[in-house]
């Protein structure tokens, strides 16, 4: 990573100017990142990227009123100008009694090393990163099978953030992650299928190797051939890792307390309250070693932490920032960049018992579009997947939709899988919800 | 400070025709065919009114630059927020590795084209609009939407203006400018009874200014239509499921246009073959009655663009034509590898990306029914009033994700529906699209796409769908 510029003393700098103009609070992030990507189709280069960008966050609160600026600008001109304007227009903001730094912040002495940062992915050449690209997709095409390549490609990013505010807090770490994948066609008389995988690490050495990612998109995609509608009825419906993952993402969101304080979540006045099964457990843990959410603390400075969020089926804890924690008479949980680590524990079955587990069902591979609705907890949304009979995969299934309510789902997963990796930030194992409505012809 | 004009932002630029000229030399070092360099100078502005207060207003300022070298069907992509000339000419020669072959190409000079279209007016503003007046349109929206009913328990309301400067410079000698602004203002009602709670949207804008919310669409209205949706929604039933004729109303619908019939029409998909209309010009891909084009050059528009992220002139492209596939929405490096005529659909979200075949101003054309005798027709169905958005993947599976809508028994809408999810095949749907309504409304949106993001509208009647999956609940 090379800074021509000292960023924490451009963060430190501007706190600085905003206390000599007498601004009661200010907080300044800034975000720095390296990216190279690199995207191949057909066995060539199709697309090589490569950058270095930054961006700076300015909150100002004078007299409880607050007012916030951006840019990727950093002339000194336009961050002074930046900083007046915010000044100035705080002064039409109405005063809300809410508004404010944070009261408590990541302590530097602590020197916790969460080993998200991997120094490798800044030596390691172009050419290692695009024959990973390469390779994985010259494995998926010697495949007859696959009709077509989308492309695979590679990507490295290096993340520094910096933070300083008017409180004095004053900290910064950095972060990396590189990731590569490939999404490719099979197809049938009829039809044709997209489906791909992708791994996803902070280290170069975590990233699955090209072979494996190549074997999994392969029968991912080739599993779909031949799949057909079935008929609209209600069935259990086992979610793979990635679907759970999707659900999990919008259970994320319901419990987001800007949502909560806005009426907008089904989870609102439902804290200690029983609101899914006794089975169920979510965590979000910043701290977690090595892990792709990790972080030391938030963009206002808030330190992460390990947190249960439903703990044995009760609602213990939302997704908290500064605000919306005084907006419901809480406590900052670290969130103000939202959640890190936020997952599903593990249960005790193999995926292959849940799928023996069910009579007749579905087995959902990956789902389309949006559908989902926070306020009511709904989600219907397209689907396609594996139709199980007598616990045994039968046939492939396209174009129909799943639909169900969270708040029922939550308290209907039988049965929780003990395949829990943490190769996303939002993840979960393979689960089975006891029913829900499959719509087809 | 907030100043429009071009010589604002060229002055701001520090860059002279020659330094771009030398830039896009650099970028061909390696023997890449073509260079190109986007710089953009944004300022994106929002205010926000909820819980009755001015929570804060927002201000962001976006500057940067992208270099891109095409050789053959490749792409090297660099940027920067660092628009010194060194750096500038360090990201050029980082783009320039893409190409090997060492053969060296010339750059034309750079000559300065004017714009022909001219589809956005530059006075009143909303950017230039005080704050003090910006709050005021905001609360107008707010308090419309709050009293609407006394069920409407939270509204939340938001102006966001933006004017983008854009400077395309490219090795074919290309030189041109643009300045555009954008406007949106959007109200989210949320209503409660008896513990059920929902919640409706609405927004309206475009490169408009100030007098489009005087005259075309009132703050009020917008605020009022957000809260009529939620209160609406409160009373709907769970949508039924399977397979049923469909009636999309028109305006909102567009999403169904924009999904299933434009993305597969982005000339990306067909000349890497990745789309289902790939290899199809020519043929019959549509039920005769379906017409469909992409306009940018809709005054004051949403998606209108007088030029494109590639400094192509914009102008209407007609895709699909009594159900014949006529053309793709195309960009330069698509254009060049189908052998067709840039038509000037090449857009990126910021100088961050290399641009990519992408919609406008989507439009089905409109038919001869009203929109009544085409509810009328259908005996037990679906009819789709707003949607929360929609999806397709390169292989023609589409989904729109339904709000509110209606069941159609004889003929007649009876209860509200919510939470559906159609699902179907773009080749299916462009068959059975059977009956089209004299009406036409737009669809305000954002588009993803390859993690791009752009504004687009897209415009639809209302029209009729002899079958398609309908996911709800038993």
């Amino acid at each position: 990573m090379n800074n021509d510029i000292n960023l924490m003393a451009v963060a430190e700098s501007l706190v600085d100017y905003g206390k000599s103009k007498n601004v009661d609070e200010i907080q300044v992030s800034i975000a720095n990142e390296d990216e190279f990507t690199v995207e191949v189709r057909n066995g060539e280069i199709e697309k090589l990227t490569e950058s270095v960008s930054k961006g700076v966050s300015i909150k100002i609160i004078q007299d409880k009123r607050v007012a916030t600026a951006a840019t990727s600008d950093f002339s000194e001109e336009t961050l002074k100008y930046l900083l007046d304007d915010a000044i100035a227009r705080a002064e039409l903001s109405s005063q809300d009694e809410f508004a404010g730094l944070p009261d408590e912040f990541y302590d530097n002495s602590q020197q916790i090393d969460l080993e998200i940062y991997d120094p490798l992915l800044e030596e390691i050449q172009p050419d290692l990163k695009i024959n990973i690209a390469k390779e994985i997709e010259r494995i998926c095409l010697s495949d007859e099978r696959i009709k077509l390549s989308e492309g695979s490609f590679f990507q490295s990013v290096i993340g520094e953030v910096f933070i300083a505010n008017s409180k004095g807090f004053s900290g910064s770490f950095k972060s990396s992650s590189c990731s590569s994948g490939v999404y490719l066609h099979s197809a049938d008389e009829n039809n044709s299928y997209e489906e791909g995988w992708w791994s996803n690490s902070v280290n170069f050495d975590g990233l699955m190797k090209p072979e494996d990612i190549a074997q999994i998109a392969i029968n991912r995609v080739t599993r779909l051939i031949n799949a057909r509608k079935v008929e609209t009825q209600k069935v259990p419906v086992i979610f793979e890792r990635p679907m759970t993952s999707m659900l999990l993402g919008f259970l994320a969101s319901c419990l987001n307390g800007h949502l909560i304080y806005l009426n907008q979540s089904f989870l609102v006045g439902k804290s200690g309250q029983k609101i899914a099964g006794d089975n169920i457990n979510i965590i979000d843990n910043g701290l977690l070693k090595g892990a792709v959410g990790s972080r030391l603390f938030d963009r206002e400075g808030v330190p992460t932490r390990e947190l249960s969020l439903i703990d044995k089926g009760l609602l213990s804890s939302y997704i908290l920032d500064t605000y919306s924690a005084r907006k419901l008479g809480l406590k900052s949980t670290g969130h103000a960049s939202g959640v890190t680590n936020f997952y599903l524990d593990k249960g005790n079955s193999s995926p292959d018992e849940i799928i023996k587990s069910v009579g007749k069902g579905l087995l959902l591979t990956r789902t389309i579009g949006q559908g989902t609705n926070s306020t009511t907890g709904d989600i219907s949304r397209g689907a396609f997947g594996l139709w199980i009979e007598n616990g045994e995969i039968s046939y492939p299934v396209a174009e129909v939709t799943i639909s169900g309510n969270l708040g029922e789902i939550l308290n209907n997963i039988d049965m929780i899988g003990d395949d829990l990796i943490f190769d996303r930030s939002i993840t979960g194992p393979t689960i089975k919800v006891s029913e829900m409505t499959v719509a087809g012809i | 400070m907030i100043k429009i004009e071009e010589k604002y932002f060229l002055d701001k630029l520090q860059l002279s025709k020659e330094d771009l000229n030398k830039l896009l030399s650099l970028a061909l070092e390696n023997g890449g065919e073509f260079s190109e360099i986007f710089i953009e100078y944004r300022f994106n502005n929002s205010v926000t009114l909820e819980e009755d207060i001015v929570k804060s207003s927002s201000r962001t300022i976006t500057l940067g630059a992208g270099i891109r070298v095409i050789n053959g069907e490749q792409t090297g992509y660099t940027y920067t927020n660092d628009l010194s000339f060194d750096k500038l000419k360090k990201i050029a020669i980082t783009a320039s590795s893409i190409a090997k072959s060492g053969i060296k190409n010339e750059v034309a000079d750079l000559s300065k084209s004017s714009l022909k279209n001219q589809l956005y007016s530059y006075d009143n503003l909303i950017t230039h609009l005080d704050l003090e007046k910006k709050i005021n349109l905001v609360r107008s929206a707010y308090d419309a939407a709050l009293k609407y009913d006394k069920r409407i328990i939270k509204v939340s309301s938001t102006l966001a203006d933006e004017v983008q400067f854009v400077l395309i410079g490219n090795s074919s000698g290309k030189y041109v400018t643009d300045i555009r602004p954008q406007t949106r203002l959007m109200v989210v009602s949320t209503a409660e009874e008896n513990n059920n709670r929902d919640t409706g949207f609405e927004n309206a804008g475009g490169r408009v200014g100030v007098e489009f919310f005087e005259t075309e669409k009132r703050p009020e209205e917008i605020g009022k239509l957000a809260s009529e949706e939620a209160i609406n929604l409160l009373s709907a039933y769970d949508s039924p499921a399977g397979e049923m004729p469909v009636v999309l109303g028109g305006g909102q619908s567009g999403v169904l246009i924009h999904e299933a019939v434009g993305h597969p029409l982005e000339a990306d998909g067909a000349w890497k073959k990745t789309s289902i209309m790939s290899g199809k010009l020519g043929e019959m891909v549509a039920n005769p009655i379906v017409t469909i084009y992409d306009d940018a050059t809709i005054p004051s528009y949403r998606g209108s663009l007088n030029i494109d992220d590639e400094g192509t002139e914009t102008k209407p492209v007609l895709l699909i034509e009594n159900g014949k596939l006529v053309d793709y929405m195309n960009d330069l490096l698509s254009a060049k590898i189908l052998k067709h005529e840039p038509n000037g659909h090449g857009r990126r979200e910021s100088y961050r990306f290399s641009p990519i075949p992408r919609m406008n101003n989507t439009v089905l054309e409109k038919g001869d029914y009203t929109p009544e005798e085409v509810i009328r027709s259908v005996k037990k169905g679906f009819f789709a009033k707003s949607f929360q958005g929609g999806m397709v993947n390169s292989t023609g599976k589409f989904t729109f994700s339904v709000n509110l809508g209606y069941l159609i028994e004889d003929g007649q809408l009876t209860k509200p529906v919510k939470n559906a999810t159609l699902i179907g095949s773009n080749f299916e749907i462009l068959q059975n699209i059977d009956m089209i309504g004299n009406d036409i409304g737009f669809f305000l949106g954002t588009c993803g796409k390859d993690g791009q993001s752009v504004p687009v509208t897209c415009g639809t009647p209302t029209v009729r769908i002899s079958k398609m999956t309908v996911g709800g609940k038993l």
